[in-house]
């Protein structure tokens, strides 16, 4: 009975006690914006704080670091990104998932592409094992910087590792003839064409190869029509002219030896098919 | 009239945390008379002084009744006539002697004027005279012992109760707390005491209650339990020739040069101590030997 | 008169260890070294005089109401002593209470000792005393009240080595409880998100008594904030003390 009247009684205090804490909080919007305050010790001050549980203080942080970043409410949470995501991977230099995502939140919501980069390349130095971040430092490289001397340096490196799939192999080769080395992309495709296995490789083998020899021919065959033009004040009506006037040696053939489409007009020539990779720019 | 009353105490302890009870105390019966001595008398573990605790409140019983001058003693307030000496004196060390007895009698809700009158008659009863302002941690066992009794007749109580009170003193000390058992006695009280040592029961007690491994096994008066059997005589004798004795078919044991015979009744004494005098030997000792404690002790709980 | 003697006999107790003026002379002579630390920083010395020695009292008090709250009711189990108060007619809510009056009556010596001698301290070198700072002293020491009364919780069913890291425990959650409204709205499934707002409504938020930072930087203060959260804190201690009573009640000495 007496127990009863107790428990009661705890329950109505806890209770009213829940109930100031409500009325008190509800004075305050948690979800207004705001300038978040944030900064941190030194990873080593971390270190030591965290009596050699490095890791889980490291995943701790980058738990937190999830949550932080998603407070969109938050102003001014980008402002020590790097430092942040540099602590936890000193804490734990294994912790894949925070170069990896780490990276994809500079890149794509901070827009700090060559701080991904940074990352990135920290993550392939402590983890040797993994081709992912050299992939995706290519990619950042190439989409958002277009510098594809960098994403192709990259995307070698990344295909130096014994796990990397195929592909990266094609991303390097695209690199290079998107920077307009055609001669070594056309080696390096021929490469893939010759060591592919699937299906898809072999037709993205195909096609690139188609594209580069038609504008490997298109860049040498264009002078040779414009000094015809000056020779003769007007453009040859086929490709043959060029021939017998003995600018050419041989008429070129695309890659399925097909001849290309002439037009006598513009003085340009066309290929049967079009694959216009590199007209996005 | 009763002052203590317990019916069918029962108590188990949990070992662990898998249902499994051990039984402590098994249907607990004991009455104690007003103004008695009661001794409650057992082997280590056997559960005495788990019985006063219960008594005390400090355990809760699993059943059964405890009736303290026919009141239930569940309710605190019981415990006003109550006086009680724990079997290790815990007493808080950063108090003075006077200082303890002080915070005892606030306890009772004794006036302070009333408290220091009752703590110096104490004192001096205990034989503390002189070190009232002592810090109890710079006390020997012994002066715990003695302060540890004042302090539980700080209340003047009907029903003093100690628990092992007579373990771990020394002759004389053992001397002085009968008497002061049987000061308290004369003046009224009722004192009910446990022990496993015999020798101050048979001294003191009235009443004695056996417990053996939770259970009480023999409850009476001490008159009642022991004087009423002589067992037998013990005659000792010398000064007669050996053969002469074993050619009368006297059952003897020989120490020394004196003949030990145990009769087993009045008759057979009576014809032993006519044959010594007839041979004109010496009668040494005739001892009536009475059933003590110990054996009745050691008959009940085989 | 019983419940006094408990509480005359907790507070001689915890006077007669000289823990207890270790640790206040420590709460001292750190707030005095607050001086030293204000000859270091250019400009607003009184604000890192004032903040140095308010942390430092207010690092020490609360380190004074954990170990005696703990030591307490620990050395009364551990050395039997409670036996033979438990034997005197004497119901466990008195004692209980009394303990706990003991206690905050030796907590507010400490800390008034300490806020005297730091408010000395501070009239002498800057010639003004900020008012304010003594209902920082007031909340503070409701927060030690607190404190106390969950240290009685844990002590009344749990051995001390535990009881004293559940209260250091709960004393360093309380003081991060706010980080948990941002957090509770984050759960999305029913359970855990009800689970988590009962331990953010039943757990206490000590940070509610801590206006240091607004003293210090002389903002303006709230009077009813000041308010509910004493009126929070007489009825979470009422709340702890009835759960206390409660187990102690159930509780036996072997």
């Amino acid at each position: 009975m007496m127990s009863l009247k107790l428990a009661a009684a705890f329950l109505i205090l806890i209770a009213l006690g829940g109930f100031l804490q409500f009325s008190y909080d509800s004075n305050i919007d948690y979800f207004a914006e705001h300038d978040a305050f944030v900064s941190f010790p030194t990873s080593k001050t971390l270190k030591i704080l965290s009596f050699g549980n490095t890791n889980f203080v490291a995943d701790m942080l980058f738990i937190w670091t999830i949550q932080f970043y998603s407070s969109l409410h938050i102003k001014n949470r980008f402002d020590y990104i790097e430092n942040i995501f540099n602590i936890i991977t000193d804490l734990n230099p294994q912790l894949r998932a925070a170069y990896y995502y780490g990276a994809i939140i500079m890149a794509l919501e901070a827009r700090e592409f060559k701080m991904a980069i940074k990352l990135l390349k920290k993550g392939s130095r402590n983890m040797k094992q993994e081709w992912i971040f050299d992939y995706e430092s290519g990619y950042y490289a190439y989409k958002y910087l277009k510098d594809y001397k960098l994403a192709e340096e990259f995307y070698l490196k990344a295909s130096r590792n014994p796990e990397a799939p195929s592909l990266i192999k094609r991303r390097r080769a695209h690199m290079v003839y998107v920077r307009d080395d055609l001669e070594l992309a056309l080696r390096l495709w021929m490469e893939i064409q010759a060591n592919a296995k699937t299906q898809v490789e072999k037709d993205a083998a195909f096609n690139h190869l188609y594209q580069i020899k038609f504008e490997i021919e298109t860049k040498a065959l264009g002078p040779k029509i414009n000094a015809y033009k000056e020779r003769y004040g007007r453009y040859p009506i086929h490709l043959e002219e060029l021939k017998r006037v003995g600018l050419i040696e041989s008429i070129p053939k695309d890659y399925l030896g097909d001849e290309y489409l002439y037009d006598n007009k513009t003085g340009k020539i066309r290929a049967k098919r079009m694959y216009k990779w590199k007209k996005l720019f | 009239m009763k002052a203590l009353e317990i019916r069918d105490l029962r108590k188990s302890f949990r070992s662990n945390f898998l249902f499994k009870k051990y039984e402590i105390l098994k249907a607990i019966n004991i009455n104690v008379e007003k103004g008695q001595i009661y001794g409650f008398l057992g082997p280590n573990g056997a559960g005495k002084t788990i019985t006063i605790k219960c008594i005390l409140g400090l355990l809760f019983p699993d059943s059964g009744q405890i009736l303290i001058n026919n009141k239930p003693a569940t309710n605190p307030e019981i415990r006003q006539i109550l006086g009680f000496l724990p079997e290790y004196p815990f007493f808080y060390d950063y108090l003075t002697a006077k200082e303890f007895l002080h915070f005892s009698a606030m306890l009772f809700s004794i006036p302070s004027k009333k408290a220091s009158e009752v703590s110096k008659k104490l004192i001096k009863q205990v034989g503390l005279e002189g070190k009232e302002n002592i810090k109890l941690k710079n006390f020997s066992k012994g002066m715990l012992q003695r302060i540890g009794f004042a302090q539980a007749l700080i209340n003047d109580p009907d029903i003093v109760i100690l628990d092992e009170p007579f373990s771990g003193l020394d002759p004389i000390g053992r001397k002085e707390l009968r008497d002061i058992v049987i000061a308290l006695k004369n003046s009224g009280k009722t004192v009910f005491f446990s022990s496993h040592i015999l020798q101050d029961m048979e001294l003191i007690a009235d009443k004695v209650g056996i417990i053996f491994n939770g259970n009480i096994i023999k409850e009476g008066k001490l008159s009642d339990l022991v004087s009423h059997s002589v067992q037998y005589y013990d005659v000792i004798f010398s000064n007669i020739d050996k053969k002469k004795v074993e050619a009368n078919k006297i059952n003897f044991v020989c120490r020394d040069e004196s003949y030990i015979v145990r009769c087993q009744d009045i008759n057979t004494m009576n014809n032993i101590i006519e044959f010594v005098i007839l041979n004109k030997g010496k009668i040494l000792s005739v001892t009536p030997i009475k059933m003590t404690l110990e054996d009745i002790f050691l008959k009940e709980i085989k | 008169m019983k419940l006094r003697a408990i509480a005359i006999n907790t507070f001689k107790e915890a006077v007669r260890n000289k823990i207890y003026y270790l640790l206040i002379a420590f709460g001292i002579v750190f707030a005095f070294s607050s001086r030293l630390v204000s000859l270091l920083t250019l400009g607003d010395q009184v604000r890192v005089l004032k903040n140095v020695g308010l942390a430092s009292i207010n690092f020490f008090s609360v380190l004074i109401a954990i170990f005696t709250g703990i030591n307490l009711i620990y050395k009364e189990i551990d050395k039997k002593t409670i036996l033979n108060i438990m034997s005197k007619p004497i119901s466990r809510r008195d004692f209980i209470l009394g303990k706990f009056l003991g206690l905050s009556y030796t907590l507010l010596v400490a800390l008034v000792s300490m806020a005297t001698v730091f408010l000395l301290f501070l009239l002498i070198s800057t010639g003004d005393i900020d008012w304010n700072i003594l209902v920082y002293f007031c909340l503070l020491y409701f927060e030690l009240l607190i404190i106390i009364s969950i240290s009685l919780v844990f002590s009344s069913f749990s051995t001390p080595i535990l009881s004293s890291i559940f209260t250091i425990n709960l004393y360093l959650i309380g003081h991060v409880l706010w980080t948990f409204n941002e957090f509770k709205t984050r759960l999305v499934e029913p359970i855990t998100r009800i689970i988590i707002y009962l331990i953010y409504y039943i757990l206490p938020n000590l940070e509610k008594f801590n206006l240091r930072d607004q003293i210090v930087s002389n903002e303006k203060i709230n009077p009813m904030i000041v308010l509910t959260s004493i009126l929070y804190a007489l009825v979470y201690i009422a709340a702890m003390l009835t759960l206390a009573i409660l187990i102690f009640n159930k509780r036996e000495f072997k």
